[in-house]
């Protein structure tokens, strides 16, 4: 049978599993004897070792099982958790996540049999003083016994047990297995599609209740019980289907038709209740049938079996009911609300003509369409936002290598882990932001001597804080470290002929520092490979800036940097001011504007030769639009003029324009590639009357 | 024996040289007094002449962009781009909606559509490349159809164009 199907859940879920045990290793390691976050972890590495399995990647599957005997060392105490176990758990997930991403590239695991792992895990276990051998039944050999077994209420047809009989006589065995999936399971199909198929690999299945079909069907409940026909141990099977990620237990014994002597009565009865033409009648009581577990696991199982489920049940939390999507479907979704939102506005535009004539009920429904389609947009931008918590938490993680790495104490502090931005923008923040943490750690902490003597606490602090604010979403990296010194900056920067030494003398301390996102600047002393290749800050500005952004820094010299990113909230829709230059109109995102202005033309002055503006006592220069766009200006007042105040960062310009429209909702549209955009249009947006109206980006006019 | 292979052998030239002529639709425009045909296949739509919006920084042959059902496409002044003077805008002036493989539609601004002809590729003619080669040339081949001439649009001479 085809797996293949299952690798996006086998990928989702491994990568769900690494970044859980990431995370839960780094808080053994400041509580080494918790012993939930043992548990988690063990199970963490149960399920990734079986889905391997399942999936046939062997070599996954033998570090994993390496990995979860050390941890089954340490949930029963013999080994003490310390650092360097720490570092070796590391390794394996970094050997992990090296397997995974070739899975994904190839759907192959590749060569890596990563043995250096493999020995230190087992010098690991040889410390801890016992074969890991012994250990391994006992996981995964977890069988409970609680109510009845089930595969003894399954009524045989006569073929069936002919079947049975001819199997028994060429001496295999017959297993009854009761399967339950956990609770929280969305596919279960699948799961008993994968059970299926270990069982298979390993037996033959005789009776299926539910009926396969059924079970494919996904018309199961929780559980499904098989009779089986086997070669192999029973302990076999139950080890391979727990093997299978989501399931909860799988319970098993021996059925024996022929020798049904004492407690191994009930299939032939049931058999001989059959024969008397009483089909489905049960026979015996549930609870007669448990000493019928003959089997040597079930005494081993019975204890494994006590502690495992209740320490499960706590452990897992409640999961969302949800669904995977992909994302190319969200975005055709997000097409056609877009879509919506244009056909909206031209009905609003055709309803504000030609208001006499048409009737209020008309402009009801207008009204209400409007509504609805801005709720629609909204349940849809919602649909893609996901929690910026999948990027940041490998975090901590790296925080801690590099804190050995560089050989400087570093602890990183993080909130707004649950802020939301659009799943695209989620998927590429990670890569600036680990820059920035970087950068902090190696550039801006000083060493632990240089702090002590600065009267800083040994151990440097690094923040990471993501908020709203307003259309937007905020990250900030921030340092108690050394700061950027503006001085080193400027000397650097002329040393590489990237400015004047004139032109330094008249440069703002915060133009020097934006020198630092320009390609090839690093003012690092000496080039680590953590940082310092010149590759970084301007990587950063230009992947945020993709992603319509910015990025800006400030900083103290001695106190530390803070590094601000903001984001807008979507990227495909956006509230806009519309104004008219010459015979065009034009849109500016209203998350850029501050103020709308009336200016008498007196009121303009002249500094350094360009115009500027006095406004509540700041001075702001002034674009003329129709300049900058290439456009005729129209014949207006030239006694007043309409200026817009944009903001970035906390700049300000005041942008001439010819008329104000008003607010509007407008969609963003790409002008193509035929067209190389000039950097200050971010796209073009249709308007309700099918015109077409080209969006100004501010930022790049300021 | 032999003759039947003589036979197979004709019937294989027959067919060759049928899907040689296989027929090519081109759409025939008029730019001033010349003919120019496009291939029918690369042909989205054709509009009639709309209001244009101006996109600053552009060179001057590429007019600005129109609204096609929802979509954004730039539209270029083929008259421009072959070195002839502006556009005229009349009541026959047309914009051509062009599919280019690489950056999707493209409007060109033709003076007028006339027909539809069918070419077979005997009535063509390649012009060599030193020709084509010439800047600015669009035209990469010559259509012979009543007696006239066609000259047939190089589209990836548009599309290369780097502007």
């Amino acid at each position: 049978m085809d797996v293949s199907q299952y690798l996006e859940i086998f990928l989702d879920e491994t990568n769900e599993h690494i970044t859980n045990l990431n995370t839960r290793i780094m808080e053994l390691e400041s509580d080494p004897e918790n012993m939930d976050t043992i548990n988690e972890i063990f199970r963490a590495a149960h399920s990734l070792k079986g889905m391997a399995g399942t999936m046939g990647f062997k070599r996954m599957q033998n570090l994993t099982h390496d990995m979860e005997n050390v941890f089954s060392e340490v949930r029963n105490g013999v080994i003490k958790v310390n650092s360097e176990i720490i570092d070796v758990l590391f390794q394996c997930l970094d050997a992990l996540e090296e397997y995974k991403d070739n899975i994904q590239g190839s759907a192959d695991e590749g060569t890596n049999d990563n043995e250096p792992i493999i020995k230190m895990l087992n010098a690991i276990l040889n410390e801890g003083g016992k074969s890991p051998a012994k250990e391994v039944p006992k996981h995964t050999a977890s069988s409970g016994q609680e109510g009845g077994n089930k595969w003894d209420h399954i009524t045989l047809d006569d073929s069936q047990v002919t079947v049975i009989r001819e199997a028994q006589k060429q001496g295999k065995r017959v297993y009854g297995l009761n399967v339950m999936v956990q609770d929280s399971c969305i596919l279960k199909a699948a799961r008993a599609f994968l059970v299926f198929k270990a069982v298979e690999e390993r037996g033959e299945i005789i009776v299926s209740d539910p009926s396969a079909q059924d079970v494919e069907d996904e018309k199961f409940d929780r559980d499904f019980t098989l009779i089986i026909l086997s070669d192999v141990e029973l302990d076999e099977i139950i080890e391979a289907s727990e093997a299978v990620s989501e399931i909860e237990k799988v319970v098993g014994a021996e059925i024996d038709l022929e020798n049904n002597k004492s407690a191994h009565a009930v299939p032939e009865e049931r058999e001989a209740s059959e024969e008397e033409e009483n089909p489905g009648e049960e026979v015996q009581s549930a609870s007669a049938e448990v000493p019928a577990v003959s089997d040597g696991q079930a005494a081993s199982a019975a204890p494994a079996a006590k502690t495992e489920p209740k320490k499960q049940a706590p452990a897992k939390p409640v999961v969302n009911r949800t669904v995977r999507v992909d994302i190319e479907k969200l975005d055709s979704l997000m097409n056609l609300v877009s879509e919506l939102i244009i056909a909206k506005n031209s009905l609003v535009s055709v309803s504000s003509q030609e208001q006499t004539d048409v009737n209020s009920a008309f402009n009801e429904q207008i009204e209400y369409l409007e509504s609805v389609t801005t709720n629609l947009h909204e349940s849809v931008m919602k649909v893609r936002m996901v929690p910026i918590e999948s990027v940041v938490t490998k975090f901590p993680r790296m925080i801690r290598d590099l804190s050995k790495k560089l050989d400087k104490k570093m602890e990183l502090y993080m909130t707004g882990e649950e802020t939301e931005l659009d799943r695209t923008v989620v998927d590429q923040i990670g890569d600036p932001l680990m820059h920035l943490l970087r950068n902090s750690a190696d550039h801006g902490l000083e060493p632990a001597e240089v702090r002590i003597q600065r009267g800083k606490p040994a151990v440097g602090s690094i923040f990471l804080d993501a908020y709203q604010e307003g259309n937007t979403v905020v990250i900030e990296v921030r340092d108690d470290g050394n700061g950027i010194d503006v001085e080193a900056v400027k000397q650097k920067a002329i040393e590489r002929g990237t400015i004047t030494a004139e032109q330094a003398v008249n440069m703002s301390d915060k133009e020097i520092i934006d020198l630092l996102f320009l390609p090839s600047f690093s003012t690092a002393k000496k080039v680590t490979d953590v940082s310092g290749r010149g590759v970084g800050l301007d990587v950063v500005k230009s992947m945020i800036e993709s992603l319509s952004g910015e990025v800006e820094v400030k900083s103290k010299l001695g106190e530390g940097s803070t590094w601000t990113i903001r984001l807008p909230l979507t990227l495909a829709i956006i509230q806009a001011l519309m104004v008219v230059v010459g015979e065009e109109k034009y849109a500016i995102s209203l998350g850029s504007i501050q103020t709308l202005e009336d200016v008498p033309a007196s009121d303009v002055k002249l500094v350094q030769n360009k115009e500027v503006i006095h406004l509540r006592g700041t001075v702001i220069p002034l674009i003329r639009l129709n300049e900058v766009l290439d456009v005729e200006r129209k014949p207006v007042d030239e006694e007043n003029l309409i200026v817009v105040i944009v903001k970035k960062g906390d700049r300000l310009a005041g942008l001439v324009i010819d008329e104000l429209i008003g607010q509007q909702e407008i969609v963003i549209k790409s002008l193509g590639r035929y067209i190389k955009q000039c950097k200050f249009i971010s796209g073009a947006t249709i308007l309700g009357d099918g015109e077409i109206a080209l969006i100004l980006d501010a930022n790049t006019l300021i | 024996m032999e003759l039947s292979i003589n036979s197979n052998q004709s019937v294989l030239d027959e067919e060759k040289s049928r899907a040689a002529t296989e027929p090519i639709q081109f759409i025939v425009v008029r730019l001033g007094e010349e003919q120019y045909g496009i291939d029918i296949r690369n042909i989205d739509n054709i509009v009639k002449m709309q209001r244009i919006t101006h996109v600053p920084k552009l060179p001057a042959y590429l007019k600005g962009v129109i609204n096609m059902r929802g979509e954004v496409i730039p539209v270029l002044s083929i008259r421009l781009k072959m070195g002839l003077e502006a556009d005229e805008i009349t009541k026959a002036t047309r914009i051509l909606i062009v599919k280019l493989e690489e950056e999707g539609n493209v409007g060109f601004i033709v003076d007028e559509v006339k027909e539809v002809v069918t070419l077979y590729e005997t009535d063509i003619e390649r012009i060599s490349s030193d020709i084509t080669a010439e800047k600015g040339s669009l035209i990469n081949a010559v259509g012979k159809h009543n007696g006239e001439l066609i000259s047939i649009f190089d589209l990836s001479a548009v599309s290369l164009e780097d502007n």
